[in-house]
C-alpha cells in the first residue's frame, strides 16, 4: 500500500514537469518568435526605408534632370538676351528659339524692367507652345501686370535664377508650370530684364505618381510653400497646402511633417490617417525646393511578414500541440513504466512468495526422520523458474513411507498450480489408501474430470512398508526410478498413462521387497535431460556414475547436483531438476510359517552385529529372544496346514535395536503369558513359558499391537 | 547341530556340536526318549561346541532333569559359554542343574 503511495506521487510530480515543460517550451518559442517577428520587422522596415529613399533619388534626379536642361537653356540664352536688349524686336525670336530647341520648355519671354526701354516701358513678349504649333502673344498688359509676378521680381531681387513656385497658368496654356528666370544685366550691370521658361508639370505627376514602391504606396510632391503639387487626390492638388490638410484632418502630425517637408530635412516619420499607420519617407527635391514624400502603409510593408508569421505561428502551435502529446505520451509511458516495474515487482514478489509456499509444500527438513535408522530419505526441488511444476512429497503413516515424485507438463505458474493441486491431492488421498495404485486411480479421476486446462501430470507413487521391506508401486507415465540393489538397474514399471487424461484409466500396481541396503532414485526428466550449451543431454549414463560412489541420500543429491552444475555450465536451466533418494536401512525377513525358517535369524542377527558393531555374546542374547517370538508366530499363529508369514524387521537406533515381528494371523498377544516363577524346583517348573519369559528379560521393552489384522510384537534391547 | 551320545555303564555323555535351535531342539527331542532312560544314572551334557540354544533346548534340558529327579538319576551340564550362561541365569536352570 505504502509502495503504491509513493509511486502515485511520483507519476503526478511527473506529470507536473510535463506542465512546467510545456510552459518552459510555449514562453521560449514564443519569445524566439518575437523576436524573430521583431528583427524580421526591422528588417522590413529598414528595406522599405531603403527602397523609398532609393525612389526617392531616383525622382529626384530625373527631376533636376529636367531642372538641369531648363536652367542650362535658359542660362545659355542669357547672352543672346543681353545682345537682345538693344535689339528689343529680336526678343520676341529668342524665346521662341528657347522654346523651340527644348521640348520641355513650353513658354518663354524675356521680360523688361520697367523704364529700361525707353521707348516701351513694359515690354514682354511672350512664345508659347500650343499644340505643334508656336503662338505669341504679349504679358505686358495691365490686367496680367507682371513686375508684380513672382517669376519677374523675385530673380531681380535675389539676383540669381529662381524657380517659382509652381501655379496654374491662366493666362496662357492653362495647365500646372513652373517658371524659372534669371535676371538679365546690361553692360553697364544694370537691372535690365528677366528671361524665362516656363515648364509644364504634366510630367511631374508622371515621374512622382509613378513612385510605386508597394502598391498601395503613393507619393506626395509639395512646393516651396507647402502647395500639394503631386497626390493621388486630385481635388486637391494646386488647391490646397499640407497644412491646409493637416487642419482639415485635424492631425498634428500631418502639419509637423509639413513643416519638416518645408524646411529642407529629409528622412522618416509614422504617419497616421484614416485609420492607417503609414510609414512616410520624405527628401528635398534640390534646387525647386520642392519636397517629397512617399508614404506606404505599414501592413504593406509588413505584408511579407503576414504570411511567414502565420505559418511560423502554425507550425509552432503544431510543435507545442506535438510536445503536450509528446509529454502526455511520456507520462503515461512513465506511468505505464512505474506501473510495469510495480507489476513487475509485484510479480516477483508474488512469484517468491508463491516459491514459499511451493517449497512449503513439499518436505524440506532434512534428514526428516532423524529417529528413523531404517531409512535415509532426501529430496530436492531445484525450479527453473521462480515456481516449477515437478513435485515431490513423502511421509510415514503406520510405518509405511509413503513416496511419490511428479513432473506436471508445462512449467511457470500453470504448472506450479497443477501441481499444488497434485500435492494435495497425494497427501489426501493417500491418508487413508495404502495402495499406490488406488492413491494414483482416485487422483487421476479428480484430475482428469476437471482438467480443461489438457494439463497432465507424471506421477509415481510408492508405498514402502519400513517393517517389511515391502515395496508396492504404481508408475502413471513417469520415467523408471532407478534400483539399488547390488547393481544400479531401472525398476520395472508398467508405464501406464499420465495422471489427468483419462478419468476411467485403472493404474495397475507392482510390487517387490526390499532388502537391508536396496535403494531407490527418482528423478524428473529435469535430471536426465538437463541440457549444456551445446544442447547435449546430461544423460542416465552419467546419472548411474554418479550414483555408483556409496553416499548417504543427501550426499547422492549433492553429488548429482554438482555434476548437473558442472555439465550444464553457464546454459541457463532448461527444466525443473527434482530427486528423491530413499536408502532403505531395515533388517527384514520375511520368513514362512515353517519351523525350519527359523535358521534365517542366525545370518541375519550375525549381519545385524556386524553393522552395529556388538560382540558375539550380544548378538546370541538377543538371536534367543527373536527366534522366541519368531517361533512363537510360526508355530501358532497360522492354522495347521495353512500357509502364512512372519515378518521380522530390526530398526536400528543409536544406542537401541527395535525388534519387530508381526504376522497376520490369529490374534495373540504373548505378553498376556503369564510370568514364570524360575526359583521353582525342578519338580514344580512347567515345560512351558520359557520362552516369552526369555524375551522379558533379554530384552528392554515388549509391547503387542494388533494392527490392521496383524499381531506386532515390538521389543527394543538397549545398550 | 551335531548330537553324539557316548553311554559307559551308567554314565552317559551327550554332546553338542552347533546352535540348538527350535529345528534341532526338535529333532533332538526324537531321541528323548533313549536320554531319559540314560537319567536313572548319570547325564553328562557336554556344552563345550554349543553355541546357542533356544528355550526348546532348554525344555529338553529340563525334560532330561526332570526325569533324572523321577530316577534318581543325575545330569551334568559342561562347559556352557557366556551366552548360554546367561540363560541359564535368567531362566534360574542354574540352580537347577550342576555345572561345571
Amino acid at each position: 500500500m505504502k509502495i503504491k503511495l509513493i509511486d502515485k506521487g511520483f507519476v503526478k510530480k511527473s506529470v507536473g514537469a510535463g506542465i512546467l515543460l510545456i510552459i518552459v517550451a510555449a514562453v521560449t518559442l514564443e519569445a524566439t518568435s518575437l523576436i524573430q517577428f521583431y528583427f524580421s520587422q526591422r528588417a522590413l522596415k529598414a528595406e522599405a526605408g531603403m527602397r523609398a529613399e532609393s525612389e526617392l533619388e531616383g525622382t529626384n534626379n530625373e527631376i533636376l534632370d529636367i531642372i538641369d536642361q531648363v536652367e542650362t537653356a535658359v542660362r545659355n540664352s542669357v547672352w543672346i538676351a543681353n545682345w537682345s536688349l538693344d535689339h528689343p524686336d529680336s526678343m520676341k525670336s529668342v524665346a521662341a528659339r528657347i522654346v523651340k530647341d527644348n521640348p520641355v520648355i513650353i513658354g518663354s519671354t524675356i521680360a523688361t524692367v520697367p523704364g529700361y526701354l525707353d521707348k516701351r516701358p513694359l515690354f514682354s513678349p511672350y512664345v508659347y507652345q500650343e499644340g505643334d504649333k508656336l503662338l505669341y502673344t504679349s504679358l505686358a498688359t495691365e490686367e496680367y501686370d507682371y513686375p508684380s509676378q513672382e517669376w519677374f521680381f523675385k530673380p531681380l531681387q535675389l539676383g540669381t535664377g529662381y524657380w517659382s513656385e509652381p501655379y496654374v497658368d491662366t493666362g496662357g496654356a492653362g495647365i500646372l508650370m513652373t517658371t524659372y528666370s534669371m535676371p538679365i544685366y546690361d553692360k553697364f550691370g544694370r537691372k535690365a530684364a528677366v528671361i524665362t521658361a516656363d515648364l509644364s508639370l504634366d510630367w511631374l505627376t508622371e515621374v512622382v505618381g509613378d513612385v510605386k514602391v508597394y502598391p498601395s504606396a503613393f507619393s506626395v510632391l509639395l512646393s516651396r510653400q507647402g502647395e500639394i503639387m503631386v497626390c493621388p487626390a486630385d481635388s486637391l492638388v494646386m488647391n490646397r497646402t499640407v497644412f491646409e490638410v493637416a487642419s482639415g484632418y485635424g492631425d498634428s502630425t500631418i502639419y509637423q511633417l509639413g513643416r519638416a517637408m518645408l524646411s529642407g530635412e529629409s528622412g522618416n516619420r509614422v504617419l497616421s490617417f484614416e485609420g492607417k499607420v503609414n510609414q512616410v519617407y520624405y527628401a528635398q527635391i534640390e534646387k525647386t525646393g520642392w519636397s517629397m514624400s512617399i508614404v506606404i502603409p505599414e501592413e504593406e510593408i509588413y505584408k511579407g511578414l503576414k504570411k511567414p508569421l502565420a505559418i511560423v505561428g502554425g507550425l509552432q502551435l503544431l510543435g507545442l500541440l506535438m510536445l503536450m502529446i509528446i509529454l502526455y505520451a511520456l507520462s503515461r509511458n512513465t506511468a505505464k513504466y512505474k506501473s510495469l516495474t510495480e507489476r513487475k515487482e509485484r510479480i516477483e514478489n508474488e512469484l517468491r512468495i508463491g516459491h514459499n509456499i511451493q517449497m512449503a509444500m513439499v518436505p524440506k527438513v532434512f534428514p526428516p526422520f532423524p529417529e528413523r535408522k531404517d531409512l535415509d530419505i532426501s529430496a530436492v526441488i531445484v525450479p527453473a523458474r521462480e515456481v516449477g511444476g515437478d513435485l515431490y512429497d513423502f511421509f510415514i503413516r503406520d510405518n509405511k513411507l509413503f513416496f511419490g515424485i511428479g513432473d506436471v507438463s508445462g512449467k511457470g505458474i500453470p504448472a506450479s498450480l497443477v501441481m499444488a493441486v497434485t500435492r494435495s491431492l497425494f497427501r489426501s488421498i493417500s491418508t487413508h489408501a495404502d495402495s499406490p495404485g488406488l492413491i494414483l486411480s482416485t487422483m487421476n479421476k479428480s484430475m482428469a474430470a476437471e482438467n480443461d486446462s489438457n494439463m497432465f501430470v507424471t506421477f509415481f507413487c510408492g508405498v514402502l512398508d519400513l517393517l517389511t521391506g515391502h515395496l508396492r508401486y504404481c508408475n502413471a507415465g513417469h520415467n523408471a526410478p532407478f534400483f539399488f540393489s547390488n547393481t544400479v538397474s531401472h525398476l520395472p514399471v508398467i508405464p501406464n498413462l499420465p495422471l489427468g487424461i483419462e478419468p476411467s484409466m485403472e493404474f495397475r500396481e507392482q510390487e517387490m521387497d526390499l532388502h537391508f541396503d536396496d535403494a531407490l532414485f527418482l528423478f524428473t526428466d529435469g535430471v536426465s535431460e538437463a541440457e549444456n550449451s551445446r544442447q547435449e543431454l546430461f544423460g542416465e549414463d552419467r546419472l548411474r556414475q554418479i550414483l555408483s560412489t556409496r553416499r548417504d541420500a543427501q550426499g547422492h543429491l549433492d553429488a548429482v547436483r554438482e555434476a548437473i552444475a558442472d555439465f550444464v555450465g553457464n546454459a541457463p536451466q532448461s527444466d525443473d531438476i527434482t530427486m528423491l533418494f530413499m536408502h532403505f536401512l531395515n533388517f527384514h525377513l520375511k520368513l514362512r510359517n515353517e519351523v525350519s525358517q527359523i535358521s534365517e535369524l542366525e545370518p541375519f542377527m550375525r549381519a545385524l552385529g556386524k553393522v552395529k558393531n556388538l560382540d558375539s555374546e550380544m548378538v546370541t542374547t538377543m538371536n534367543i529372544a527373536l527366534e522366541e517370538a519368531v517361533i512363537n508366530a510360526i508355530m501358532y499363529a497360522y492354522p495347521k496346514g495353512t500357509q502364512g508369514f512372519v515378518d521380522v524387521v530390526a530398526l536400528m537406533h543409536d544406542h537401541s535395536i527395535e525388534f519387530i515381528v508381526s504376522d497376520s494371523g490369529t490374534p495373540f498377544d504373548p505378553t498376556a503369558v503369564p510370568e514364570i516363577d524360575t526359583t521353582k524346583g525342578v519338580e514344580d517348573r512347567p515345560i512351558g513359558g520359557l520362552g516369552i519369559h526369555m524375551v522379558r528379560t533379554i530384552m528392554d521393552s515388549v509391547s503387542y499391537s494388533r494392527t490392521d489384522g496383524k499381531n506386532i510384537l515390538t521389543m527394543t534391547k538397549t545398550f | 547341530m551335531e548330537t553324539l551320545i557316548d553311554k559307559q555303564q551308567d554314565t552317559t555323555t551327550v554332546r553338542f556340536n552347533g546352535r540348538m535351535d527350535t529345528p534341532a531342539a526338535q529333532e533332538l527331542a526324537k531321541n528323548l526318549d533313549t536320554l531319559q532312560e540314560a537319567a536313572s544314572g548319570t547325564v553328562i551334557l557336554d556344552c563345550k561346541g554349543l553355541e546357542y540354544i533356544s528355550s526348546s533346548g532348554l525344555r529338553i534340558f529340563l525334560a532330561l532333569r526332570k526325569a533324572a529327579a523321577a530316577k534318581g538319576g543325575k545330569v551334568i551340564v559342561k562347559d556352557i559359554n557366556d551366552a548360554i550362561r546367561n540363560v541359564f541365569m535368567m531362566t534360574g536352570f542354574l540352580n537347577l542343574f550342576e555345572i561345571r
